[in-house]
């Protein structure tokens, strides 16, 4: 049987957000742009920030990405998130190690509804000529700074994203409990471009790693411009249990 | 219609010092067991860094001691990886000219590229390459055996005039195959003269379509080796027991862990945005009807597993779509315990092979040359 994760879930859901529950409306994101860089991860640490319920990836990656969403219904607000892809049982997923954004209330909003483990920093997205550059800043020091060298067209059906998995906190039955929900995005693309990822600074303690996570050997670099949303939720996890026997469906 | 066996070497956790030994010592056995009892094909596939699912990397060396302790059974590469980082195409040819002669002329030649970001990330290798080396191993390898002496000047090898030793055994050569994994690749074999090795497993509806139009490009090939190959071979999962829920529940058990294991792998087409990956590679539809190991299910359709009328039945429906072999996974993580493999293999061949004695004739009669 494959490695299961080792992390410690009842200390990482200290930090996790809690959920007002699991019927949320779907925000639709128009015109999205995602900066989005994979990089193999050392292994052993990495094993400690996957809940029990997942296997590690072989190798395991991390799954950096940095996003504009111009047009939401709190506004334009930029989402920032360092995730680690594990397996749910047969299923590859990016488990959400932590995020940031730019805007207070779409915190506030990405937190109750989705379960985002989400601060709020100071994030920039630039396309140029010749590279793409993403970076967060938290109280004045950089804590992500990463870039697309090069980049070439390719075509959105080349392009993979993963679904998303959070460990949050919600309240049933009286009683809170940590869980995990899925995010499973749809994409539309209207442009996409690879090219050579770049990792110039990741403090990982500043995304909930707390030194986990190392980052190693380049895997990928797209730059995309979509349609997308956050969507309503379908699937929640014991974050203990092995997926294959934790999960429920939560909405059609 | 012929049948074979085919190895991808799963050992599961824990690691101790026997567990690989005793993976290697049961698939020899059965190995043995199979040529006795009329397999025509024994294939192994070379994966590196598959944790569990395959630890097959050296697949040369496990045939040599197959086509040792065996007289009949061809013994296949399933298939060499056609990737400079890999594997350079002499040391390629080399080697499989050595098997060739050690077997006796049992050798089946079987080329591909890998499909997972764990190898090609591994060596290093650029995933957006790897159709376009393997394009040109293939055009060389079988100069290197036909010709005295080579020269090559390439893209992703060159050498100056050598005579590249020794020369296989069969002449020209041994049978040239491709794996098939992409969409498309059915095709490539077609064009290029060499058998379509199916390593994915598609629908009946699917696999007969393939078929067809390979059959269709093959007629008009221009042929990278000194003979046309125009067989297709395909794979399945093997378990036979009398009672059709034994078999099934056993079987489908095998082909859960199987595949469980092969998703926890990076696959290249999830880790790099290539066109040149255009599938998820690795059993993919078989991985979509499976969600985990222990979950009971039906057989999905086509897969050999149940009480003999019904392989009878399934496999009946492979040869109508034209497939002219089938190579099965006997086990899966040694998931089956040995005695139990070996009797599904003596009951197949007692009960199942028999209803395909005219087709594996005449099959045997048109060879593959």
């Amino acid at each position: 049987m494959p490695i299961f994760g080792k992390q410690d879930v009842q200390t990482a859901a200290t930090r996790a957000p809690l959920m007002s529950g699991f019927d949320t409306d779907v925000w639709e994101l128009k015109n999205a742009e995602i900066l989005h860089l994979a990089f193999e991860v050392v292994e052993a640490p990495a094993e400690w920030l996957v809940p029990p319920a997942f296997h590690p990836s072989i190798p395991p990656y991390a799954a950096l990405s940095v996003a504009r969403f111009p047009a939401s219904p709190v506004g334009p607000f930029m989402l920032a998130q360092v995730r680690l892809v594990v397996r749910a049982g047969i299923r590859p997923r990016g488990y959400l190690l932590g995020a940031y954004t730019d805007s207070e209330k779409a915190a506030s909003e990405l937190r109750a509804r989705w379960g985002f483990t989400v601060g709020v920093g100071t994030l920039t997205l630039q396309s140029r000529h010749d590279r793409v550059i993403g970076t967060v800043a938290r109280g004045g020091q950089t804590i992500l700074n990463m870039e697309l060298e090069n980049p070439e067209q390719v075509s959105g059906s080349d392009v993979t994203y993963l679904d998303s998995l959070h460990l949050a906190r919600v309240v049933e039955n009286g009683k809170e409990t940590s869980l995990i929900v899925q995010i499973d995005p749809e994409y539309v693309f209207h442009s996409a471009q690879r090219g050579k990822p770049h990792l110039i600074s990741l403090q990982s303690d500043a995304w909930g790693a707390d030194g986990k996570l190392q980052c190693t050997n380049p895997m990928h670099a797209t730059f995309c411009r979509c349609d997308t949303d956050l969507p309503k939720l379908r699937f929640a996890m014991d974050p203990l249990v092995p997926v294959t026997q934790g999960s429920r469906r939560l909405a059609a | 219609m012929k049948f074979g066996i085919f190895y991808e070497l799963s050992v599961p956790r824990p690691w101790d010092q026997e567990a690989e030994r005793k993976v290697y010592m049961n698939a020899l056995e059965q190995v043995r067991l199979a040529d006795e009892l009329g397999f025509d094909q024994v294939w192994a596939v070379e994966h590196h860094f598959l944790e569990e699912y395959s630890h097959c990397s050296a697949p040369e060396l496990f045939l040599t001691a197959c086509a040792m302790q065996t007289k009949n059974i061809h013994v296949g590469h399933g298939i060499v990886i056609c990737v400079p980082e890999f594997n350079h195409p002499i040391r390629i040819a080399e080697r499989a000219a050595v098997l060739d002669i050690l077997s006796g002329g049992r050798l089946e030649f079987g080329t591909g590229r890998s499909a997972t970001w764990t190898e090609l990330g591994g060596f290093r290798a650029n995933p957006d390459e790897t159709k376009k080396s393997w394009d040109e191993f293939v055009h060389c390898i079988p100069k290197m055996w036909m010709q005295e002496r080579f020269s090559y000047e390439g893209r992703y090898f060159s050498m100056p005039s050598r005579a590249v030793l020794p020369k296989p055994y069969q002449k020209p050569h041994p049978p040239m195959w491709v794996a098939v994994t992409s969409p498309g690749t059915e095709l490539d074999a077609g064009d290029r003269g060499i058998g379509s090795l199916g390593v994915t497993f598609t629908s009946f509806a699917e696999q007969e379509a393939k078929v067809k139009e390979y059959r269709r490009r093959i007629q008009n090939c221009n042929p990278v080796g000194g003979f046309v190959n125009n067989q297709v071979n395909t794979v399945n999962f093997l378990y036979c027991h009398e009672e059709s829920e034994t078999g099934t529940k056993i079987g489908m058990r095998m082909i859960q862990y199987f595949n469980y294991l092969a998703a926890q792998l990076d696959m290249a087409k999830e880790a790099v945005p290539t066109k040149s990956y255009p599938s998820a590679g690795l059993l993919p539809s078989l991985r979509r009807q499976a969600s985990s190991p222990g979950e009971q299910a039906k057989a999905p359709e086509g897969i050999a597993v149940g009480n003999p009328a019904h392989l009878i039945n399934e496999l009946r429906k492979w040869e109508a779509c034209g497939v002219d072999r089938v190579n099965f996974l006997l086990n899966a993580a040694e998931n089956i315990p040995q005695e139990q493999v070996l009797n599904s293999l003596r009951l197949f061949a007692k009960e199942v092979m028999p209803a395909f004695a005219d087709s594996r004739a005449r099959a045997a009669a048109g060879g593959s040359r």
